[in-house]
C-alpha cells in the first residue's frame, strides 16, 4: 500500500479525533507525528515564518476530501479566516484504504491529539518552530540551554517575547519533546 | 552579457549605481545585475546551470523546450525583486511594525532575496527535477535530500568567498549562511524567513518565472498570466492573533491570482504531466540509475558535493552517446518510449483506485511503470491565496471565496500506467478485462 493512502487515512483519523481541527493544526500535527513520533508519513517539511510546512499536507487534505474522508469549510473571525476540517461522508472507507497503518500508529496519533488539543494556531506555530530549531541543533551535535533555544526562535518570530517562548519550551520539555536541551 | 546600462537608465530604474550589468531575457527584457551578483554568476557552479536543461527531455514533445536553469535563475532573481519592491511599497508600515526595518534593513533584505533567488537552483542535478528521485536519503532528517539541500550546501562552500569577500558586503552585510538558510528554510534565516514565501511558496518568484518561461520556449499559451498586475497587488497582510504577517494580494488583483492558479493547472495537464514527457522522465531516471555509481547521486557533503557538481547534462549525454544507460538509455537515444496504457481521471475516485488494483493484477509483468500526479514535482496542489479588501468592513478572505473556479478545483491525483511498445496490444486487452469491457 502506498504512503499516500496512509497519509489520507491519517488525515481522516485526525479530522475525526481532533475537534476543531484547522489547517494549521493539521499541518503541525502531521509535523509532530513525523518528527517527534517517527511516524513514516514521508513529508518534506521546511521552515517558514509560520513554522514547518509542506504543501503536500494540503494536497493530501484535498485528496482525502475528494474521497469522502474529510470535508473542509472556511470560517471567518475578526481580522481573518481559517478552515474547519471535519469527517466527510465516508471516513471509515478512507481509513480502511490505509490498511493497518492507523492501528500500527494508534498510540502516536492519540498522543499528538491528547498533548496538543486546545492549543491555538499561534501556539502550534510557535511550538513546531521550537521543535524544528531543536532538531536542527541535534543534527549539528549542539546542546543548548532553554534560553539559547528560545533566543533562536525569537530571531525567527520577533512578535513573541523571550519569556513567552520559554514558557512554550518548558511545556514541550515537560512532554519530553525537545532533544537538544542539556 | 552587456555593460551598457546608462546613468539615466540606472536613475530611472531607481537602481544602485553599481547595478550596471544587464542581460537580455526573452521573458522579462533586460535583467540588471550589480557587481556582487555578477561575481556570483561568474562562479563555475553557477555557470554549470547553463548545462542543465529546465525541462529535461520535454523537447521530445515540444521541440522548443531547450532552455536552461541558468536563464531561469536570472528570471527568478528579477521576479523576486519585483515582488519584494512591491511588497515593501504596499506594506511598508506592516514591515516596519513587525520587523523594525529601517532603510538599511530594507536594502539588506532586498539583496538577500535577490541572492537567494539567484542561487536557489544551483543544487539541481542533470536534467533538473527528472533525476531528483535519485538523490540519497538524509538520515539526519529521516527524509530524502531535496535539491534545495544541495543548493544550500553549495552556497555555503563554493559561493562563500564570492558572497562574503566582495567589497559590497561591507555596506550590506550578508553571509553565505544567510543565503543558504533562506533557500533551505532553516532557523539560521532568522527574521529573513518571512521572505521565503517569495522564494518558495504558493505565489513565489520561481513559479511565476517558470510558467512564463516554459510557455515562451515551448510555444504554448497555457502558462501565461498578468505578472505585472499580480506583482503590483501583492502585499504583506497584517498579523492576527500573535501570528506573523502573510503574503496576499489586494482585491484588485484577484483575477490575476486566479489566472496564475489556472496557468499552473493548464501547464501541468498539458506539459509537465504530458503522457510522453512523463515517459521520458521514467527513461531518464532508469538511465541515470544505470550510469550513476551505486545508482544514486553523491551526498551534499564534503568531497561528495564536489563529485555531485561534476554531474550535468553534458556528462550524462556523453555517457548515453557511448551506449550507457541500459534499456532506458537506448530508448532515449532512439526516441522509443514506454506507452501509456491507462490514465485515471484527474481527480481519481475510490472506485478508480480499486480498478487500478485489478489492472495491475491483469497486466502483471507487462506493467513497467506507474506515475502519479500527486508525486510529480510540478503538481498543482491546493492554493488559496489571501485577498485583502480595500473596504475596511470586509474581512480578509481566501481567493476561493472570490473565484468559483478556484473554489471548485481539486488536487490532481491522476495515475498513468505504462507498458513497453511491443506489449501494447496485449496490455489493452488486459486493461479491458480489468474494466469489464472485454
Amino acid at each position: 500500500m502506498s504512503t499516500d493512502v496512509n497519509r489520507l487515512a491519517v488525515i481522516t483519523w485526525l479530522a475525526e479525533s481532533a475537534s476543531g481541527l484547522g489547517r494549521t493544526a493539521l499541518m503541525k500535527y502531521c509535523y509532530f507525528l513525523q518528527v517527534v513520533c517517527g511516524v513514516p508519513l514521508g513529508y518534506r517539511f521546511s521552515l517558514y515564518s509560520y513554522g514547518p510546512f509542506d504543501s503536500d499536507v494540503l494536497s493530501d487534505l484535498d485528496s482525502a476530501g475528494s474521497l469522502g474522508g474529510v470535508k473542509s469549510s472556511v470560517v471567518y473571525f475578526s481580522g481573518g479566516y481559517g478552515y474547519r476540517i471535519e469527517p466527510g461522508d465516508r471516513p471509515d472507507r478512507v481509513k480502511r484504504m490505509g490498511g493497518t497503518f492507523i492501528d500500527a500508529h494508534q498510540k502516536e496519533l492519540q498522543w499528538v491529539v491528547d498533548e496538543f488539543k486546545g492549543w491555538d494556531a499561534s501556539g502550534l506555530e510557535l511550538a513546531s518552530t521550537l521543535v524544528y530549531s531543536d532538531r536542527e541543533a541535534v543534527r549539528r551535535g549542539e546542546q543548548l540551554g532553554i534560553g539559547e533555544l528560545s533566543s533562536r526562535v525569537r530571531d525567527l518570530k520577533p512578535r513573541f517575547g523571550i519569556p513567552q517562548i520559554q514558557a512554550y519550551a518548558e511545556k514541550l520539555l515537560s512532554r519530553d519533546v525537545l532533544r537538544s536541551i542539556r | 552579457m552587456e555593460q551598457n546600462c546608462s546613468y539615466l537608465d540606472v536613475m530611472a530604474a531607481g537602481l544602485n549605481s553599481s547595478d550596471r550589468y544587464e542581460i537580455r531575457c526573452p521573458v522579462h527584457g533586460f535583467i540588471r545585475l550589480n557587481d556582487w551578483e555578477m561575481a556570483i554568476i561568474s562562479q563555475s557552479p553557477f555557470q554549470r546551470l547553463r548545462r542543465i536543461r529546465q525541462l529535461a527531455w520535454t523537447d521530445y514533445v515540444y521541440p522548443g523546450g531547450m532552455h536552461t536553469r541558468f536563464e531561469h535563475s536570472l528570471g527568478v532573481m528579477h521576479t523576486a525583486t519585483l515582488l519584494y519592491d512591491s511588497i515593501v511599497s504596499n506594506s511598508r508600515g506592516v514591515l516596519e511594525s513587525e520587523f523594525a526595518y529601517d532603510e538599511t534593513g530594507f536594502k539588506r533584505y532586498r539583496q538577500l532575496v535577490r541572492m537567494a533567488a539567484l542561487l536557489h537552483d544551483v543544487g539541481h542535478g542533470p536534467f533538473s527535477h527528472a533525476g531528483e528521485d535519485l538523490l540519497p536519503f538524509n538520515q539526519g532528517k529521516n527524509q530524502p535530500y531535496r535539491h534545495e539541500d544541495y543548493s544550500a550546501a553549495i552556497v555555503r562552500t563554493h559561493f562563500r568567498s564570492a558572497i562574503e569577500d566582495h567589497p559590497a558586503c561591507i555596506n550590506t552585510p550578508l553571509t553565505a549562511d544567510d543565503v543558504a538558510a533562506l533557500i533551505e528554510g532553516t532557523a539560521g534565516a532568522k527574521q529573513g524567513i518571512f521572505w521565503r514565501d517569495i522564494i518558495s511558496g504558493q505565489m513565489d518568484a520561481d513559479r511565476m518565472d517558470y510558467l512564463l518561461r516554459d510557455s515562451h520556449h515551448i510555444g504554448v499559451g497555457y502558462g501565461k498570466f498578468d505578472l505585472h498586475r499580480l506583482v503590483s497587488t501583492v502585499q504583506a497582510i497584517p498579523a492576527a492573533s500573535g501570528r506573523p504577517p502573510r503574503l496576499g494580494i489586494s482585491e484588485g488583483g484577484w483575477h490575476a491570482a486566479e489566472a496564475l492558479v489556472l496557468a499552473r493547472y493548464f501547464m501541468f495537464t498539458q506539459v509537465y504531466f504530458h503522457k510522453t514527457r512523463v515517459a521520458y522522465d521514467i527513461h531518464l531516471r532508469g538511465a541515470l540509475r544505470a550510469i550513476l555509481p551505486g545508482g544514486k547521486f553523491p551526498k551534499p557533503e564534503g568531497e561528495e558535493l564536489n563529485e555531485f557538481l561534476k554531474w550535468d547534462d553534458w556528462r550524462v549525454l556523453g555517457r548515453l552517446s557511448e551506449g550507457a544507460g541500459g534499456e532506458h538509455g537506448e530508448r532515449l537515444r532512439t526516441r522509443n518510449h514506454f506507452r501509456r496504457i491507462h490514465a485515471t481521471n484527474e481527480v481519481c475516485t475510490e472506485e478508480e483506485l480499486a480498478g487500478l488494483d485489478r489492472m495491475r493484477a491483469e497486466l502483471g509483468t507487462m506493467l513497467v511503470a506507474e506515475e502519479s500526479a500527486s508525486k510529480s514535482w510540478y503538481k498543482t496542489g491546493m492554493t488559496d491565496i489571501p485577498i485583502f479588501s480595500d473596504a475596511r468592513d470586509r474581512p480578509i478572505a481566501p481567493l476561493s471565496r472570490y473565484s468559483s473556479v478556484i473554489a471548485n478545483m481539486k488536487s490532481n491525483n491522476q495515475v498513468l500506467l505504462y507498458v513497453r511498445p511491443e506489449n501494447v496490444t496485449a496490455a489493452k486487452e488486459a486493461v479491458g478485462r480489468a474494466l469489464g469491457t472485454q
